[in-house]
This record gives C-alpha cells, structure tokens and sequence, in this order.
C-alpha cells in the first residue's frame, strides 16, 4: 500500500517549494517562514502537508487496527455467530421459553462444520445473547427509574456487575472442563454464547414484575429458571457427554458421572445467577 | 458531453468511506497516484478512476460538481486552491461537500417509512445532515429545559459504535462508520418531532407512551430499511430493527424523563 509512503512523498515536495525553513532547528528560518503561521489557513504548504500528514496518520492507524485486529477478536468466527435471521431467533426464542416439546437437539455438521444458525435452530448464536445483555441493562435501569433510584452511573455499574458474573461464569466451566479432562467440541464462544442464554429469562422477569409486582416477578422468573434449567442440560448433554448420549444408553462409569455431575451444576448455577442479578430491580 | 456523463454517474459511484477512496485511489498508477496523494483522501483521489484529467482540462474549465471542485486546476502542482485565483474557487457548499439536494432526498426517504428505499443513497458518507438533526434534537431539549447535549453526543457514538459492530458482523459485506453514523443520524429525525411535542404537553401519560411507542417504531423502521436495502441483507431487517429501536429508546427516555 503507498499509505507508508504518503507522507514522505508529501514532506519532500513541501521541501522542493522551498519551505525547507520549517525544518531547520532553532528556528533561524526565512522571513515567510515566520510569518506564515499567521496566514497559515489560506497558506498553501503548512495546510497541505498538516491535511496530508493527518490523513496518513489516520489510514495508518487504521492499517494497523485492521491488522492487529485479527490477532484479539476473531472476526471471521463470530461473523458465523452473527448469520442469523428472523426466524431462527423466533424459534430460538420460543425454545427458551418452552423447551419441553423440542426433541432432536443435535446440531446439524456440513462436511465437518457445524451449519450456521440461519439453518438449524439448534445452534449457538451470540446475536441473541448480546442483545438480551443490552437490554437487561436498560431494563435494569428502567426499574431502578421507577423506583427513583436512577443514575446514569449506576446503568454502568449495572453492566459490568453483569459482565463479571458472565466472566467468572466462564472461566469457572472453563477450568471445571479442563479438570475433567471431557473431550468436547464446546468453544469458549459456545460457551458465552449458552451462558447468555439466562439474560433473555432475567428480562423477562424484571419486566412482569415491573407491570404486575412481586407475584408476577416470582412467576415469570420461576417459569423461565425451569425452562433454562431443561435448555442447558439437554444443550450440555450432547456437548459434555458425546459418546454416552451418542450411544443412548447409560454408561455408568467414574468419568460419566463425573461429566454428568458438572452438567448438572452448570445448568443450576443458571437459575441462581438470573435470580441473583435481578432481585434488587423490583421492590 | 460524455465528461459530464462520467461525472454525473460517478457522483453516485462515489465509494463509502474516505479511507476507502484513499485505498482505492492507490491502485491507479500513473495519473491517479500523485492526485490522490497531493489531495490526500477526500474525494478528490478517484479523478483516476475515469479519465486522466489531463485530457479532461481542455474541455471543461470548471465543471461545478461537487466531488470533482479540483478538476478545474492543474493537477502537476501540488497547490491546494487557496492559491489559485479567487474566481476559480468551487462554491463553499461544495468545497465541503454538502449538497443540500441529496440531504432533501434522504431526509424524504426517513419521512416515508413505507416507501422502499434505494440502495444506493447511501453511497456518499455524508454526516452534515445527521450533525444537523443532532442539533436540531439538542436545541428542542434545550427549549423544554434539559439541557443535555453530552449525553445525546454521548448516546450517539456509543450507539454508532456498537451499531458499527453489528452490522459488519451480520453483513456479507462490510459497512463503514461514516455510513453507519449518517443513517442513524438521519432516522433520528421523528425524535426531534417527539421532542417539539415534549416541549408543549407532558409525555408522562398513556398518550405520551403510545406516541412514544409510535416514534421509536418509525425511527427504527426506516433505518432497519436504509440498511437492509444498502447492505443486501435478507430476512433480517427486525433483527437490524431491535438494536436501533434500543437506541432511539434512549433518545426518547431523555425526551420523556
């Protein structure tokens, strides 16, 4: 790319009209040379090269974001996260809601990668969860306004209490899985994107109970703490315990139960963090 | 006249970003490569992409198209056009780029939430319009006593920001900011109706909700279709919608409360 190159270009003509006064230290320079910060706005060479040397800058700057980019976030996996239309997150939805009806919880594979979510409601998307974090957090500031408790300030403390448990949550699996030594397809990514599942019933919860109070709250909140409960052991189960669900029948050894125990805890600590963040919100 | 024909239709070809013309102006060699690089990005760099202007020059001395105010000089010296003679200075509206007729027609496209949109409206990243809704939103706040420009300012980069983000990761191709900032900036335009009317009546009652409700539905309407219609998206413009009508829920919050 000539970006690198923009600004040696620029600084060198700027030089050959003469105005190699501005480079010379201690400032002897030429008497346009000291008079021309004054006229600078409508001077020719001081604009020129401050807009071609800020606009070099930028693109660099972008350059290396574009670059660098790559190495922390992994764009092109969650684009595959991200491919997700109307109808799979209404159905993925209504599977939060009411997951017992649901059956085949597979996730489909195409020549060893797993479809996109647009294609199989079964798999994992990031959209929904980001968008049930976003939410709750203005909901939450929401009910902390009804209640005139608002500050702007604790809309962020709100989210990055929200955003801790979330962490925690995940690097305590993380290492639980590790221990266990499972050999799962599970990424940290599916993981986020399972554990963020929970927002989308906390929301819920704190909206009934904003309109209908506590009952309402204690209601809701119960109904979809059941029905994630149900969500993640049967998600979990094809993804901790493979070959025994693979194989349907149960495999009573040291190891499965070990997996089966962990399941298990992953999936209750889902009711007692939706139960734990949103408590506060209605009185 | 086939020099205006190039230009006329290379108003509308005119790519998304700065930093793209810039990236794209390095690919021609000879005669756009000293151009772009004397100009440094904005707009002026894609002269090579048609015609070398030196075979331009003779034909039309001054053609008064907005992106193209350089054509006029000599494009070997590397002067900007302060120095050049006064009469041959473009008009200022169109040495910053603002073009009055296409805000009108954007600004008509956001009003008709039901009418489809052009994909290709969106080519030219323009943010004058947008900064003016944005100050026309602050000074209606103003008139009903909040003042709370930075928190509007505030709202809205965290809101391109995040909206940015989105849209790159749900779209086959990409979007730049410049684009995502003006379509929000434009939609925001039913919310400066939202916040006249707060001025005069109290939008705390099931009126001022349902207006409300009516608002943000239309805001995000029309920028769910901007979107869908510039980024090729099927089947998720209610997935584009939510996270706008987020947005535009706090606007509106602030209008309200």
């Amino acid at each position: 790319m000539a970006d690198p190159h923009q600004l040696f270009d620029d600084t060198s003509s700027a030089q050959s009209r003469g105005y190699g006064a501005q480079r010379a230290p201690g400032g002897l320079g030429y008497p346009t040379a000291s008079a021309s910060p004054q006229s600078a706005f409508l001077g020719d060479p001081v604009s020129n090269m401050a807009m071609a040397y800020g606009s070099s800058l930028a693109a660099q700057g972008k350059e290396l974001v574009d670059k660098n980019i790559d190495r922390f976030i992994p764009v092109t996996k969650l684009k595959y996260y991200f491919a997700v239309d109307t109808m799979y997150v209404g159905k993925k939805l209504g599977l939060l809601f009411f997951p017992y009806l649901h059956q085949d919880w597979e996730v489909q594979y195409q020549q060893d990668t797993p479809v996109a979510p647009r294609f199989d409601v079964n798999a994992p998307d990031l959209y929904i969860p980001a968008m049930a974090f976003i939410t709750y957090v203005l909901v939450a500031g929401l009910a902390l306004g009804t209640q005139d408790r608002f500050s702007p300030d604790l809309l962020g403390l709100q989210a990055s209490s929200a955003l801790a448990w979330l962490t925690l949550e995940v690097l305590a699996i993380l290492l639980s899985l590790y221990l266990v030594t499972v050999n799962t397809d599970l990424t940290t990514i599916d993981l986020v994107a399972f554990l963020g599942y929970k927002y989308v019933g906390m929301i819920g919860g704190v909206l009934m109970g904003l309109l209908f109070g506590k009952i309402g709250y204690y209601l809701v909140l119960g109904w979809c703490c059941v029905s994630i409960f149900v969500f993640m052991i049967r998600t979990l189960r094809l993804k901790i315990l493979a070959e025994a669900a693979a194989e349907g029948i149960p495999v009573r050894g040291a190891r499965n139960q070990l997996r089966m125990y962990l399941t298990m805890a992953v999936a209750a600590a889902q009711p007692l963090l939706m139960y734990w963040l949103t408590f506060h919100l209605v009185r | 006249m086939s020099g205006f024909d190039n230009l006329n239709t290379d108003f509308y070809q005119t790519s998304y970003s700065i930093d793209d013309q810039s990236q794209q102006s390095y690919d021609y060699g000879g005669s756009g490569g000293p151009y772009s690089k004397q100009y440094a990005g904005y707009d002026y760099s894609h002269q090579g992409r048609f015609v070398p202007p030196d075979m331009v020059q003779p034909q039309q001395p001054y053609t008064g198209q907005i992106f193209q105010p350089a054509q006029a000089y000599t494009p070997t010296t590397p002067q900007p056009f302060y120095g050049n003679n006064f009469e041959d200075e473009p008009p200022l509206l169109e040495e910053l780029g603002i073009n009055f007729d296409h805000i009108w027609q954007k600004t008509l496209t956001v009003l008709h939430p039901l009418k489809v949109a052009d994909g290709s409206i969106m080519n030219e990243t323009d943010l004058a319009g947008p900064m003016v809704f944005c100050l026309a939103f602050g000074a209606t706040l103003l008139l009903a006593g909040k003042i709370q420009f930075g928190y509007v300012y505030g709202i809205s980069a965290i809101g391109c920001l995040g909206m940015f983000c989105l849209l790159n990761l749900m779209s086959m191709t990409g979007v730049s900011f410049g684009c995502v900032a003006s379509v929000l900036g434009y939609c925001l335009l039913p919310m400066i109706l939202l916040s006249s009317f707060a001025v005069v009546f109290s939008l705390q009652g099931m009126v001022g909700i349902i207006l409300t409700a009516g608002i943000i539905g239309w805001c995000s309407f029309s920028a769910s279709k901007i979107f869908i219609s510039a980024l090729a998206m099927e089947g998720q413009q209610l997935l584009v919608a939510y996270p706008c009508a987020l947005l535009y829920g706090v606007f509106a919050l602030i209008s309200v409360f």
